[in-house]
């Protein structure tokens, strides 16, 4: 299991090298002068021509390159040219909050997912299925941010019961940080009245974001279910006395849950991409709201930087998941 | 002995499907007395087991009681509702299982799965529940009851780290945790090899003496039943055609399907069969040659090694050597393990030698890659052990045959809809099959497909890797006929390979004998039958004619 656990990591810093390789091309190939960009439109030539000195944009492109991947690994992620700070306080200072939204979701997701799942495979066709499947199919196909706007117009503006936006009123004083995270430094300080107003901010984009995986987790987890409760170890542990709970709870789902893990690495990639529209319509203060108005203002520094980052999140998560398989399931515990 | 323990009346079931009720059992009787052991015979789609999961009320999920009821000691279980049932099933009536690969749950270790079992016991029967260390200490006396020499470390042991033999026994243990009146075994040695197989048997005897256990077992194997059942009875599609005592049955079966059945067995010792029958009408090729002719296919010091993980490695086939004159059937025989599938599978470079050569009509293939490879494929073709997963169930019968021509032909269209019709003329089924999906064919129709897909291109070659052995004993017989007279027909030489001794004798020339990668004997099928110079030949015959119909009589 260990040198099981050490490969993997070996494979996380292969694959995040990978990213940071592609994250180059990928400005470097795309249309468009950054010099020209930064300088902005009415900029003349001879200013131009400075900044692309001042870049070291003018050198070659291989030197380009190791300059880049220095400043990488010395974890310098150049400045932004809207705040004039570097890349990496910016990205310190945003991530907790969009890390907060993202895990809550996925809580949220697991919490509800995989019980539901399970339910509608036990009573596969009866009218929990069907709800659940409506659910399901819903929430794959509703697009975040008009299913976000919704949510505003009927939680916040209609019924009154959540604040529309935002992760904190200006008005209350955030807690000391200590992780980042608002809920838990709000404990940790003790102060349970800032934890139940950023708990109401977090609600809605939280719910949101998860909707999507929370439909594909219960579908894959109902699937799988189905299929596990006929295989004959299913009928054999009946056969033997065991108690349909038992069965049901224990022995089906830890099987049913290898797919669905699978699931869950794969939708926490695609919940930090979007961020970038929920935290967008929520004004959340994370890394998604800074993409996009980054972007908005053609500062490129700051794009990089939170490509990366979302990079190396989804392939922690990924990893995870990977280690989580091989302590479920023995076969995969070679050597 | 004379109490009767189970007694089934006019038992009669119906299971709903999209197309209306299916009626599965009709009006069976059976009594089952305290002590005997009584065997059912039937072939797949009989409904024996169907018979004996409602006797554990774990029946289909759509299934019906029509009419009749069950009665265990003196209790209706059709009334029983699931409190009821927890007193029963597996503490009083406990089942075996068929495939010991299937029926343990892989992601827990074998004490696991027993401790909870003796769990649910305790629970189910309000014994006060046993403590972690003295549920642990009668797992592991479960386990050495069983012949599991060391209990202790199997204990700790996940599925996949146990033989098909081990599996078989942890499964008869967590059968035994509840101390049952009554064991119900279904088809428990059918997925095992014959020395295995044997040995299981062995141990059911046992039980059956040591532990007074009244046993119900059930099997396509008549040879099994014979060795341990006393009475039977024989089922055949949801009646019970013939009950009493299982030598009467076997020497003069009065139902005329118990006679068919019978008749279709192979025997090991029986030369006359369908094998000498077509030497009479058509001689193979290669006795009629004067001088040696040459072989087409010849391989030469085999070897396929895998390496381990943690190091090491498994020398799966060691220094295998092989030749193949035209027209000749060579029969390989081994147990699961021996690396006889591995051997087919290099023959046709499906799988990559580590060393060796092979020659297949003149020219070496070893070296063959890309395109060249892939028409000499033409020559040469595999048909797999399960048909029920080597066909496709999203493509039509038609769309099967026709692959291979489309692939490796210039022919399109209407021209592969006739070669397809003429395909499966000559597998004899009907035309219209090819509008069929594999789902609506039975395995021995499914078995005739994947021939007739595998013949398309006219090939020199045809490797059979264990071709009946997913097959019921009637239709095994005759997808066997049917091969023997295609190979006349077709001027095919076949690679047939085994694991049923009484097969082998039936249809093939010559034979080798595989033991852990490596050939022991070999030689003409009758000679190694009649006079094995290997030991490990002379106990896999002796396991084999152990079940055999004529040691029993």
């Amino acid at each position: 299991m260990l040198s099981f656990t050490l490969r993997k990591l070996l494979t996380v810093v292969g694959t995040m090298l990978g990213i940071a390789v592609l994250t180059f091309v990928i400005t470097n190939v795309a249309p468009g002068d950054p010099a020209r960009l930064v300088a902005g439109p009415n900029a003349t030539e001879d200013m131009v021509a400075t900044i692309r000195t001042e870049y070291g944009l003018d050198r070659p492109i291989i030197e380009q390159f190791a300059i880049y991947m220095k400043d990488l690994l010395s974890g310098d992620l150049g400045t932004s040219i809207v705040s004039t700070r570097p890349v990496l306080d910016e990205l310190i200072r945003y991530a907790p909050a969009t890390l907060e939204l993202v895990l809550v979701a996925m809580t949220l997701g697991v919490v509800v997912g995989v019980p539901l799942g399970m339910l509608s495979a036990v009573y596969k066709d009866g009218p929990l299925d069907h709800v659940t499947r409506i659910l399901s199919i819903s929430g794959v196909a509703i697009p975040a941010f008009w299913f976000g706007i919704l949510m505003q117009l009927f939680f916040s503006v209609d019924l009154g019961w959540l604040p529309v936006s935002g992760r904190l009123p200006l008005v209350t004083r955030p807690p000391e940080m200590m992780t980042g995270s608002l809920l838990i430094d709000a404990l940790i300080a003790g102060r349970f009245g800032t934890f139940q107003t950023a708990f109401s901010h977090i609600i809605l984009p939280a719910f949101v974001l998860s909707f999507p995986c929370l439909a594909s987790i219960l579908r894959v987890n109902r699937a799988e279910m189905i299929e596990v409760l006929q295989s004959d170890y299913i009928v054999a542990a009946r056969a033997h006395g065991l108690s349909s709970r038992r069965i049901v709870m224990i022995y089906a789902l830890k099987n049913a849950l290898l797919p669905t893990l699978a699931m869950i690495g794969l939708r926490f990639g695609w919940m930090l991409g979007s961020t970038v529209l929920v935290e967008t319509v929520f004004d959340w203060p994370g890394i998604g709201l800074y993409a996009v108005s980054s972007a908005l203002a053609s500062d490129f520094k700051p794009v990089i930087g939170v490509t990366l980052l979302i990079g190396f999140f989804f392939i922690i998560a990924n990893t995870l998941v990977d280690l989580a398989y091989a302590w479920i399931d023995p076969r995969l515990r070679r050597a | 002995m004379t109490t009767s323990l189970l007694d089934i009346r006019d038992f009669t079931l119906d299971i709903d499907t999209f197309d209306g009720a299916v009626h599965v059992l009709k009006k069976i009787n059976l009594t089952v007395r305290r002590g005997e052991t009584l065997g059912i015979v039937g072939e797949s789609g009989s409904g024996k087991t169907v018979l004996v999961r409602s006797m554990m009320g774990i029946g289909p999920k759509r299934s019906r009681i029509m009419d009749g009821r069950i009665v265990f000691d003196g209790t209706d279980l059709s009334t029983l509702d699931n409190a009821g049932w927890a007193k029963i099933r597996g503490v009083r009536i406990s089942m075996i299982f068929q495939d010991p690969m299937t029926y343990l749950n892989p992601l827990f270790t074998v004490g696991k799965q027993i401790s909870d079992v003796i769990a649910a016991h305790h629970r189910a029967t309000g014994k006060p529940k046993a403590g972690k260390t003295a549920r642990r200490a009668r797992a592991e006396g479960l386990l050495s009851q069983v012949g599991i020499n060391d209990p202790t470390r199997v204990f700790d042991q996940y599925p996949h780290q146990l033989s098909g033999g081990m599996r078989q026994r942890v499964l008869i243990a967590m059968a035994l945790t509840g101390e049952p009146d009554l064991l119900i075994a279904d088809e428990p040695t059918t997925a095992l090899d014959v020395t295995v197989q044997a040995q299981v048997l062995e141990l059911i005897n046992d039980l059956v003496r040591t532990l007074r256990l009244t046993v119900i077992m059930i099997s396509h194997d008549v040879g099994a039943i014979a060795k341990v059942a006393e009475r039977c009875a024989v089922m055949y599609k949801g009646e019970i055609v013939e009950q009493g005592l299982t030598k009467d049955i076997l020497r003069n079966p009065s139902h005329e399907y118990t006679q068919r059945l019978l008749a279709a067995v192979p025997e090991i010792d029986e030369v006359a069969g369908v094998h000498s029958l077509l030497e009479c009408e058509d001689p193979a090729p290669f006795e009629s040659e004067t001088s040696p002719a040459k072989p087409l296919l010849t391989a030469v010091d085999l070897r396929k090694t895998y390496g381990l993980m943690g190091g090491g490695t498994v020398k799966a086939v060691d220094g295998v050597s092989l030749s193949v004159m035209p027209g000749e059937v060579l029969g390989i025989v081994g147990e699961s393990g021996s690396g006889k599938s591995t051997v087919a599978r290099m023959l046709l470079r499906l799988i990559e030698p580590t060393c060796g050569e092979i020659v297949f009509d003149g020219s070496s293939i070893t070296g063959l890659a890309g395109e060249a490879l892939r028409r000499k494929r033409r020559d040469m073709q595999l048909v797999f052990q399960n048909p029920h997963s080597a066909l496709n169930g999203r493509h039509t019968v038609g769309d099967a045959i026709g692959e291979p021509l489309r692939i490796q032909t210039a022919m399109r269209g209407r021209d592969i809809d006739k070669r397809v019709e003429e395909l499966l003329d000559t597998v004899q089924l009907p035309k219209a099959f090819k509008y069929r999906y594999p789902h609506e064919l039975s395995g021995g129709q499914k078995q005739r497909v994947c021939i007739a897909r595998a013949v398309a291109l006219h090939p020199k070659l045809l490797v059979l890797d264990e071709p009946t052995s997913a097959l019921d004993v009637s239709v095994q017989a005759q997808v066997l006929t049917f091969l023997e007279e295609l190979r006349g027909e077709l001027n095919l030489t076949y690679v047939f390979i085994s694991h049923n001794l009484a097969v082998i004798r039936q249809i093939c020339d010559r034979t080798i004998v595989m033991k852990r990668g490596v050939v022991v004997e070999e030689g003409l099928t009758d000679a190694i039958f009649d006079r094995p110079q290997h030991e490990y030949t002379q106990a896999l015959l002796a396991s084999g004619r152990q079940t055999s119909r004529a040691a029993l009589l």
